[in-house]
């Protein structure tokens, strides 16, 4: 599958690589540090040192744990649409509204045309690549969930909004190689919103990715990917993050009447309860997902970003995988020998 | 003609201001068992209290209770019935808002009241009628996983749900309910099911007293429906006319069987539209209208929007309610 890429970027991961998806729970008190900068009680400087220090704990987590491919937690973005929206020209964070439960997030708005002006991810990407010899995935929110989660007041239509967004995030892909990033992940949670759509989300991907020298992954979650599958493997990115271990979808019957071409990421833990998964029944998991895709083509991952839970949550969520995916490792190995 | 103004369903239950944050905060607070329930259900009451007067000083005629004490309404009411258990998170439709996915093991049977109680809190903070709003059989069917063995099929499982709504539908008109909303987006992505859709809202309709029974589609497009739509058993017929474009088109051409409410208003736009453009569209869609009465309301429920704006949206319609009403 993709390995070659990944080789001749130089990276070199054992079978079944884990990763987390992107984001994780921020530390209780970097919680407290970011509220009392929202109440202007704070230095910017002070919050980039505490932050620090939050990316520094889950990069010696990570590592303690044994995952392959690192990421810095995104310990600095509150939610994954606004932290861009907030640095990008033309852009500006709306009123309070609901997700789910008791979730709630400044719904940002497009005010003007769209400008790129500054990286936005790339410094701490940077800093968390300079405190690991692990390859650290840089993570960015896809153009097209950009679009679909602010509200349009200056573009014409969606698609008119969701390309020119395509054109600057690209901008931020090209910031990210150029500092090394050779794993970009490109989050894109509403892929299957409008399955009628999913062209343009292919376009905007395209636009985003192609010609840059990076091993690139779509994140997508909680959707009815049934509706856009087998269209979502014209995708241009190598691999397909899907969270599938709470999916009713049947991708057994559905990847068996239009295989998987692309390397799948398969998400095994549910990030929205607290009960962490035992290890056996993460296995199970992993054992499905090898039925779906050649072993070499299949990551572990979690459904998506862990930031909901608790840190130890994450911990043990994410130490639980990691093991089952080395017992299912060796058990591969065995029958192999 | 009479125009009445109508919120459609949902309300932001927080907004921007620091006293529009209390729900979320005590929400937080009984996670972490730091109120009671005691004190927790006061806070929902003054929040019910809030959203409902805030309707009334836009200038709303039949407001909801916002549905500012459910997680989300799919879970709501599938939650409330016995052999359902509830799952992991899912989108709703083409939002980006997610429900709690009901799964459904055994017979689904009414247990109790579903809306009642906020049914009840509205209408002691309002002065005008609240309108319940309830998600129907087939959408919620068509939303929920059958375990095997549970029903046979999607429609089986709605016929089941039905028969558990009628019930309630007949409880909400008994406690005074003047008009009760019943909400089948999923109808649109499925037209082939309109049939049964219209058998399924039946026990619904001969449930409902004197109250109105009220069918709102939305999130797709529902021109090439219309005519069945048409012959659903409701006496008021709720339309999103932002998913199409010749919507406004068929119905003044054809007129309507049926009292319409309008959803013209973009009920998940920020971007405020003209008044006097909308009270145009609204007259001209109105050519072969021969009923004595036509709602207005947003296109969709309001927690899509921040608050201000939900009830800047509300404030128009009562603007182009003005203007309609003034125009010889």
């Amino acid at each position: 599958m993709n390995r070659a890429v990944l080789q001749q970027l130089g990276i070199d991961l054992p079978l079944l690589p884990t990763t987390s998806v992107g984001s994780l729970p921020k530390p209780p008190d970097l919680v407290a540090a970011r509220a009392r900068f929202a109440r202007g009680g704070m230095s910017q400087r002070e919050l980039d040192e505490i932050t620090e220090e939050a990316v520094l704990f889950w990069l010696q987590r990570q590592e303690e744990l044994g995952l392959d491919v690192l990421v810095d937690g995104e310990m600095y973005r509150g939610d994954m649409v606004a932290y861009f929206a907030d640095q990008l020209d033309g852009m500006e964070l709306g009123g309070l509204v609901r997700a789910y439960g008791n979730r709630y997030y400044h719904k940002p708005v497009i005010r003007g045309p769209v400008r790129w002006e500054q990286p936005m991810t790339v410094g701490w990407w940077r800093f968390a690549q300079g405190h690991t010899k692990k390859p650290v995935k840089a993570i960015i929110t896809g153009p097209y969930t950009m679009m679909d989660w602010s509200f349009n007041e200056h573009y014409p239509d969606r698609r008119g909004a969701c390309l020119a967004l395509a054109h600057e995030m690209r901008k931020e892909v090209e910031a990210l190689a150029s500092a090394g990033a050779k794993i970009v992940q490109i989050d894109e949670p509403a892929l299957s919103v409008r399955p009628d759509e999913l062209p343009m989300a292919i376009e905007a991907t395209r636009i985003v990715t192609e010609g840059i020298a990076v091993y690139s992954i779509t994140h997508a979650c909680y959707g009815a990917f049934e509706q856009i599958y087998p269209g979502m493997l014209g995708l241009s990115t190598h691999n397909l993050d899907l969270a599938i271990s709470q999916s009713a979808i049947d991708w057994i019957g559905i990847m068996r009447r239009a295989p998987f071409t692309k390397d799948l990421s398969v998400g095994v833990l549910d990030v929205h309860t607290y009960a962490v998964e035992s290890v056996q029944a993460v296995r199970g998991c992993i054992e499905r997902a090898m039925e779906l895709v050649p072993r070499r083509a299949l990551w572990v991952t979690p459904d998506c970003g862990l930031k909901t839970r608790t840190v130890e949550e994450a911990i043990e969520k994410l130490g639980n995988m990691v093991v089952a995916t080395q017992l299912v490792r060796e058990s591969a190995a065995g029958r192999q020998s | 003609m009479k125009f009445v103004v109508q919120n459609h369903s949902s309300y932001p239950r927080v907004g921007d201001k620091p006293g529009q944050q209390r729900l979320r905060r005590a929400v937080a607070a009984r996670e972490r068992a730091e109120i009671d329930a005691t004190e927790f259900a006061a806070t929902e009451r003054a929040t019910v209290d809030e959203v409902v007067h805030e309707q009334e000083h836009a200038g709303v005629d039949v407001v909801t209770d916002g549905q500012i004490r459910w997680y989300d309404p799919i879970s709501h009411v599938m939650g409330a019935l016995d052999g359902v258990r509830i799952n992991g998170l899912l989108r709703y439709f083409d939002t980006n808002f997610y429900f709690r996915q009901p799964v459904v093991r055994g017979a689904v049977k009414r247990r109790g009241p579903i809306a009642g109680a906020d049914f009840d809190m509205a209408a002691l903070a309002a002065r005008v009628p609240v309108k319940p709003v309830l998600p129907g059989p087939y959408t919620l069917a068509r939303l929920s996983i059958i375990e095997s063995g549970a029903y046979a099929n999607v429609a089986a499982l709605a016929h089941a749900i039905s028969d558990a709504l009628a019930a309630e539908v007949a409880a909400l008109a008994h406690a005074g309910a003047q008009v009760i909303q019943i909400e089948e987006p999923a109808i649109l992505h499925y037209p082939e099911d309109i049939r049964l859709l219209r058998q399924l809202l039946e026990p619904l309709w001969a449930a409902r007293g004197p109250a109105q029974l009220c069918v709102a589609t939305y999130f797709g497009d529902a021109e090439p429906l219309y005519a069945q739509l048409n012959s659903l058993p409701a006496d008021i017929l709720a339309l999103d006319f932002t998913y199409s474009s010749r919507l406004a088109e068929t119905i003044a051409a054809t007129g309507t069987s049926k009292l319409l409410a309008l959803g013209m208003v973009d009920g998940r736009s920020t971007r405020m539209e003209d008044a006097d453009d909308m009270a145009r569209q609204v007259d001209a869609l109105l050519r072969h209208y021969t009923l004595d009465a036509v709602h207005l309301l947003p296109s969709c429920g309001l927690e899509y929007l921040p608050r201000d704006r939900a009830r800047a949206k509300l404030e128009l319609l009562a603007q182009v309610r003005r203007l309609l009403t003034s125009t010889p």
